[in-house]
């Protein structure tokens, strides 16, 4: 018989990372077996192949000049047409326009049709391109082959497998996570998000953590990853006198994370560069991009009190001294870009700039506009409160949430000095209204939790190990035209008709009895489709008049096809139904009278910012 | 084959399969006997240079060794040449380890006595006042020496230019 493993893949914005766990090791109902990591097979430079515990989130689209013949070949693959993780990263480098990275920032932007090809998006007339979703469906067939290689014993389609996503990912980039694992051939996967998976991790290496924490803590996970930063309250409640914990808010998407720092950095040394008429070339800026990254995490280290690091970019030509570029990074400058600019001390009411929306804005992922993470942290922890919210989440006089435990995730908070103050800003918004100071719950790993930790959820949705509840952490709507008489220039009214409840657990479903449509038999109905992070409290079936256009942001629309045995040109009246999978997926349905249903699928297509 | 046999079988062989067996038609010279395909010529054997070649060419694609090896570096200051060598020895340094895995000789602390481990004197250069005959008892080590664990280099490919050590390169603007 072959062997079964609960496998947890953390698909990532800048590397791919792999942990399993086998269930039949478990000793007893108490001790679950170990999450192993599971290093991912991949060429690391032409003709040579290795496995490495990351596999950099890197589709890079060859040609016949790129590599010689037969050196591209993986121990499943003679002759790929495309070259995924550390070989893709490397030379994309000296040819950028044939490289795809941050697939998983395009597959939540609503902007752009994210099936069709547009990736990379500078590359040259008639050359290949790729669509976000498959370039994420790249990374996980990829992923899905060196399983099979490296475990002959237990084929990947037999396994468990869960995929990780930010929490910040709204049901539209979810779906499409989803869409790019079935192309990958992914058995039915279950989906999680990453800061809960971070926490997952964090309880997999804390066997004791009920002495960690207790009934009425509120945990902030704050995940910075390579790309996007994700935030996220679980809060911890009581059930038939055990613990339980509980999700409570996420934030926003926030394109912004540790490789925008060291760009950062790297940007302001060019410039230093430039003002001694020095210029840098692509593949240099890349060099000085790296070296600024190692500069800054021997300059943060714990020990080094030295107040500056050398920068040494090598001759490209055979003139290796000669043609060497030498500067150096200051301390002075590091602290004041990395911690002055991406977590300056504010205030709690200081809120992220706002968004700048230019009628004509260039093709391009939506990063965020605010550096300071620390004001993204103030407006997502000044989110108001579900009425239902659990444990009576604990906050302060003017409303925010106040945390008692911090857990980090993310190799930018590996840095003491960035640690430090994120915890001092937190703490200081916290003793300004009275509250004790929040804790950082250690012994984390910033830069695997969030495959180990998707393993070990794996373990706990077959019962073993905790669960953390939560349910939709949005409120989606569908956008009702109103019947009014139409104005030129004008379009219609628009109300937003709650259609999922914030909260609503897998498994269960809404049927909106009380609202009818009329679809007509083979014509496409469209469907308007909103949803809100921060309204918590529209009950299933409510109808919104007028909301802040803040507080909701349309998706892509949904739409559905009568094909029914009816005549075409019927009439059918149907009545909503929403449902939240077991796998937590959410779908909405029509139903007619007669029992019969039909799907409505997300149209990513037509919407064009 | 007696004439009879390769009568009766032609008989046969014609009757129900409309042709002549095909040792037969090639034994009275009906059918060519098909030329056997000349085997590919087997790719050059692998020369001990190859190897050398491979190593060299590693170091200089990770850590541009050839390159500082023949470059002329008299006229550069220290600060120069010490910033560069800084770069450049982390990463072959980060080359070697990952391709070639060494150990010590002998594990022990340069300019301290040794005892000498008689199994293994063939590992062992003597130097100084050194007796003839028999080996010494042991001694100041003074280099603890090197010894190779581990190789793992890449495959080279059959196919694969065995002298081009590092290609040109050209950028388009």
């Amino acid at each position: 018989m072959s062997k079964r493993y609960v496998i947890g893949i953390d698909l990532g914005t800048t590397n791919c990372g792999v942990a399993y766990v086998e269930p039949s090791q478990a000793a007893d109902a108490l001790h679950l077996p170990p999450v192993e990591l599971q290093p991912v097979v991949q060429l690391v430079n032409p003709g040579e192949v290795a496995a490495q515990n990351l596999l950099p989130s890197a589709l890079y689209l060859p040609d016949e000049l790129d590599f010689p013949q037969g050196s591209i070949q993986l121990p499943w693959e003679q002759q790929p047409d495309f070259v995924v993780g550390v070989l893709a990263q490397r030379r994309g480098v000296e040819r950028t326009n044939r490289l795809v990275t941050s697939a998983k920032s395009w597959l939540c932007h609503s902007g752009v049709d994210r099936t069709a090809p547009i990736l990379p998006l500078n590359a040259p007339d008639g050359a290949r391109k790729v669509s976000p979703v498959e370039a994420s469906s790249r990374y996980l067939e990829h992923i899905r082959k060196s399983w099979d290689y490296t475990h002959p014993d237990a084929p990947f389609l037999e396994q468990q497998v869960l995929v990780t996503v930010p929490a910040s990912f709204d049901a539209v980039a979810r779906e499409l996570t989803l869409r790019a694992a079935e192309q990958a051939g992914y058995p039915a996967v279950t989906l999680l998000e990453e800061p809960q998976a971070a926490f997952y991790a964090w309880l997999e290496r804390h066997p004791g953590w009920r002495e960690c924490v207790h009934v009425g803590d509120l945990i902030l996970v704050v995940d910075i990853g390579g790309g996007t930063t994700d935030f996220t309250l679980i809060a911890v409640c009581e059930e038939g006198g055990e613990l339980s914990l509980e999700r409570v808010a996420v934030g926003e998407h926030i394109l912004l994370g540790g490789d925008n720092m060291d760009l950062a950095l790297a940007r302001f040394v060019e410039q230093q560069l430039a003002a001694k008429n020095t210029k840098l070339d692509a593949v240099q800026f890349h060099a000085l991009w790296q070296q600024c990254r190692l500069a800054k995490e021997k300059l943060l280290a714990h020990s080094n009190q030295a107040s500056e690091h050398p920068i040494t970019l090598l001759g490209r030509g055979t003139g290796l001294v000669g043609g060497a570029i030498r500067t150096k990074l200051a301390r002075e400058d590091l602290e004041r870009i990395v911690l002055d600019g991406f977590f300056p001390k504010v205030s709690s009411d200081e809120m992220p700039a706002k968004q700048r929306r230019l009628a004509l804005q260039e093709v391009g992922l939506p990063y965020a506009s605010d550096a300071a993470i620390t004001r993204h942290l103030a407006r997502f922890l000044r989110q108001p409160a579900a009425s239902v919210e659990p444990g009576a989440i604990r906050r302060t006089r003017s409303g925010l949430a106040a945390p008692t435990h911090i857990l980090l995730n993310g190799g930018v908070l590996s840095a003491q000095p960035v640690r430090s103050r994120l915890l001092e800003v937190v703490n200081c918004w916290l003793d300004q209204e009275g509250m004790p100071a929040a804790q950082i719950l250690a012994g984390e790993d910033l830069l695997h939790a969030v495959a180990r930790g998707a393993a070990y959820y794996g373990m706990a949705r077959r019962g073993q190990g905790i669960r953390i509840r939560g349910g939709v952490p949005r409120t989606y709507y569908v956008g009702i035209e109103t019947a009014m008489p139409a104005v030129p220039g004008m379009p219609a009214p628009i109300k937003a008709l709650t259609v999922v409840p914030f909260g609503m657990e897998e498994g269960s479903s809404h049927q909106l009895a009380g609202r009818e449509f009329g679809l007509i038999v083979g014509e496409p109905a469209e469907f308007r489709f909103f949803c809100s992070s921060t309204r918590k409290n529209d009950p299933v079936g409510s109808l919104l008049e007028e909301w802040d256009p803040e507080e909701l942001e349309e998706l892509a629309p949904m739409d559905v096809t009568l094909s029914a045995d009816g005549v075409t040109g019927d009439t059918v009246r149907v009545t909503l139904e929403s449902t939240v999978t077991e796998t937590g997926l959410l779908q909405l349905w029509c139903v007619a009278k007669d029992g019969r249903r039909w799907k409505l699928e997300f149209n990513v297509r037509e919407r064009v910012a | 084959m007696s004439r009879i046999v390769l009568a009766l079988r032609s008989f046969w062989s014609i009757l129900f399969q409309g042709q002549l067996p095909a040792d037969i038609a090639q034994h009275f010279g009906y059918v060519k006997p098909a030329k056997e395909k000349p085997a590919p010529p087997p790719p050059p054997a692998f020369q001990p240079a190859d190897g050398a070649v491979q190593v060299l060419g590693i170091l200089q694609r990770d850590a541009r060794l050839v390159d500082f090896l023949l470059e002329d570096i008299s006229a550069y200051t220290d600060d120069q040449v010490g910033a560069a060598v800084r770069t450049m020895q982390e990463q072959a340094r980060a080359c070697l380890q990952r391709y070639v895995q060494l150990s010590p000789v002998i594990d022990g602390v340069e300019g301290a006595f040794v005892k000498l481990d008689l199994a293994a004197v063939e590992s062992v250069k003597f130097v100084g006042n050194v007796p003839s005959g028999a080996p010494p008892k042991g001694g100041i080590l003074r280099h603890r020496g090197w010894r190779v664990e581990k190789v793992e280099l890449p495959q080279i490919s059959p196919r694969q230019d065995r002298t081009l050590l590092a290609p040109a390169e050209i950028e388009v603007e």
